[in-house]
């Protein structure tokens, strides 16, 4: 697989406030990576750089595989927060400008602005419009080109339930027509929907990052109980069975292995001679697992 | 290049404050031209249309037209300050302009300003010189063309510094404000300090209004009467003064060029956020 972006070592810090950190991201083409975290947690800051925004202070980035340029960008859709464009032009013209800079024929402009449901609009000024259907200019502006690579940052951000539907509908096809995508999000659901991998962001280090089957996979939690919990805690602890233990309010709350059911447990309890009187399932949902995880540090 | 300009033409042609400023250049361009020759006939012996003669016309209109640049000055820092306002910058960085290229798109714009006013200027004095001028002789007409050339100049000048006090603020008033006091008020203000010294014709402001001076009317008036006897200019106290001109121009040259220097490196550092 070809490498799209591959960030070593990025660091930013605004005074004193650091923003990131040490960051380092591999992204391959045809992946929908997610970069998840609380507000605050370096993602815009991320983009911001890759995208020629704003300058690091240390580390580097490559877009396919060599040092950053602006005429790569031109290949490149992006949405860095909230769209910016001339407030006095219309919408074509805005859409205009943006194609001589990347240095294409007008001819896409009717086809993105169809797709972002602006069409009818496409002569009224850019000022005129609600904030909605700005994020769906921004967003057909990023798409102008059919480029290869979308950078979204937060594209839902500010619409409404249908807006939000809408958004995510346009960014699921280009990601099923095999474009690559890096979105930034706050919102665990949004990144689970769209993205095949995710990097998890706090206060600008990296948390975690890989596919996210694996990443935000629901651990199998049970809790149990039995007549004398030390021994049986001593004994799991020797096995394949477990991969966390811990003991809460006098009852043992296990993290099981992969593919180790309960029952598993139980029979192994049993051959022990310890017989379980209390068993109980404690699934945990993904935004309890993605809170914890942004938690852990604190 | 084409691209850039093609851009910044989209950009200004349908911003109304550039119209409205464009207008207010041309109103007072042509107003000037109406209102002198209309003074003129109240003035007995002397009369200003002797200014509109081939070849004075070319330094005086040059003379009363450079006032205006600061229009011209006006019109880069709004588009300028504009681009920050509204974030687009940002986005055209994002598209995939280089900050060179953001720059070299305000320069663009600022060589298109001076040479319009240049052309317009140009086409006004040949008028009319064609209209005021008894004796008309190919030679007489473009003597002191030279001027338009060092009016380009001094256009080019005014609004790479509005450019870069536009680039420094960012704010659109504050910039207009910063610009207007520096031209109407520090400038005179350390060149009355300074009064005494050298020094005061080396300030950046009055190297380029320098580089377009007050012809030497008692020179004009003296040719006009025929007079035999020549006027003790010294003693009239208006003799031109400051530095010689080519060190005017060099001073000039290298004020432009850190005008763009420091602009590319405000370009280069800042946060287009």
């Amino acid at each position: 697989m070809r490498e799209i972006l591959s960030i070593q070592g990025l660091s930013k810090s605004y005074k004193n406030v650091r923003a990131i950190r040490n960051l380092d991201l591999q992204i391959t083409e045809g992946q929908a990576y997610g970069i998840l975290g609380p507000n605050g947690s370096g993602k815009t800051t991320t983009l911001s750089i890759v995208t020629g925004i704003i300058r690091q202070d240390r580390g580097s980035f490559l877009w396919f595989g060599k040092e950053p340029e602006a005429s790569q960008r031109r290949n490149i859709g992006s949405l860095i927060e909230t769209p910016h464009f001339y407030p006095y032009l219309n919408l074509e013209r805005n859409l205009k400008i943006i194609c001589d800079i990347k240095g294409m024929p007008y001819r896409d402009i009717n086809r993105v602005l169809e797709t972002a449901q602006l069409a009818e609009r496409k002569r009224s000024r850019f000022s005129t419009l609600s904030l909605g259907m700005k994020q769906r200019l921004g967003i057909a502006a990023a798409l102008l080109g059919d480029p290869r690579v979308l950078v979204l940052d937060e594209p839902t951000n500010g619409l409404d339930p249908e807006g939000i539907a809408e958004v995510r509908e346009i960014v699921l096809q280009q990601v099923q027509e095999g474009k690559t995508l890096i979105l930034a999000s706050h919102i665990l659901s949004e990144v689970e929907k769209i993205c095949t991998h995710v990097a998890i962001l706090k206060k600008g280090e990296l948390l975690a990052n890989g596919p996210v089957k694996e990443l935000l996979a629901e651990d199998e939690i049970i809790e149990i109980s039995c007549d004398n919990n030390e021994i049986l805690r001593e004994k799991l602890m020797d096995t394949p069975l477990v991969k966390e233990l811990e003991t809460e309010n006098g009852l043992l709350v296990l993290t099981l292995n992969e593919k180790v059911s309960p029952a598993e447990v139980n029979a192994f309890a049993f051959a022990n001679k310890l017989v379980i009187h209390h068993m109980l399932s404690r699934k945990r949902s993904l935004e309890s697992q993605f809170l914890e995880l942004v938690k852990e540090e604190k | 290049m084409r691209r850039l300009l093609h851009i910044e033409q989209v950009k200004l042609l349908n911003y109304n404050p550039f119209r409205i400023t464009l207008g207010l250049y041309l109103l007072a361009f042509t107003l000037g031209l109406i209102i002198y020759p209309a003074v003129d006939k109240e003035i007995p012996v002397i009369s200003l249309s002797d200014l509109f003669r081939f070849p004075d016309v070319w330094v005086f209109l040059t003379w009363v037209t450079e006032p205006y640049n600061i229009l011209l000055a006006l019109i880069v820092i709004m588009i300028t300050t504009k681009e920050f306002n509204n974030h687009t910058f940002k986005t055209q960085l994002i598209f995939g302009l280089s900050r060179s290229e953001l720059l070299l798109q305000k320069l663009l714009l600022v060589a298109v300003l001076a040479l319009f006013a240049t052309l317009l200027l140009g086409l006004t004095s040949l008028t009319l010189g064609l209209i005021y001028s008894y004796k008309l002789t190919f030679k007489i007409a473009m003597e002191n063309t030279w001027i338009l050339g060092r009016y380009l100049l001094s256009s080019f000048a005014y609004m790479s510094l509005g450019l870069l006090v536009a680039l420094l603020i960012k704010n659109t008033a504050l910039s207009l404000l910063t610009f207007i006091a520096l031209r109407v008020f520090v400038d005179p203000v350390l060149f009355l300090i300074l009064r005494k010294q050298e020094l005061r014709w080396y300030l950046p402001m009055r190297t380029t209004t320098q580089l377009t001076p007050l012809p030497d009317l008692i020179e004009i008036f003296q040719r006009k009467l025929n007079s035999s006897e020549p006027i003790n200019e010294s003693a009239m106290d208006i003799l031109p003064e400051g530095l010689p001109a080519w060190l005017n121009i060099l001073m000039v040259l290298l004020y432009t060029s850190l005008a763009v220097f420091f602009s590319y490196r405000l370009m280069q550092r800042q946060r287009f956020t």
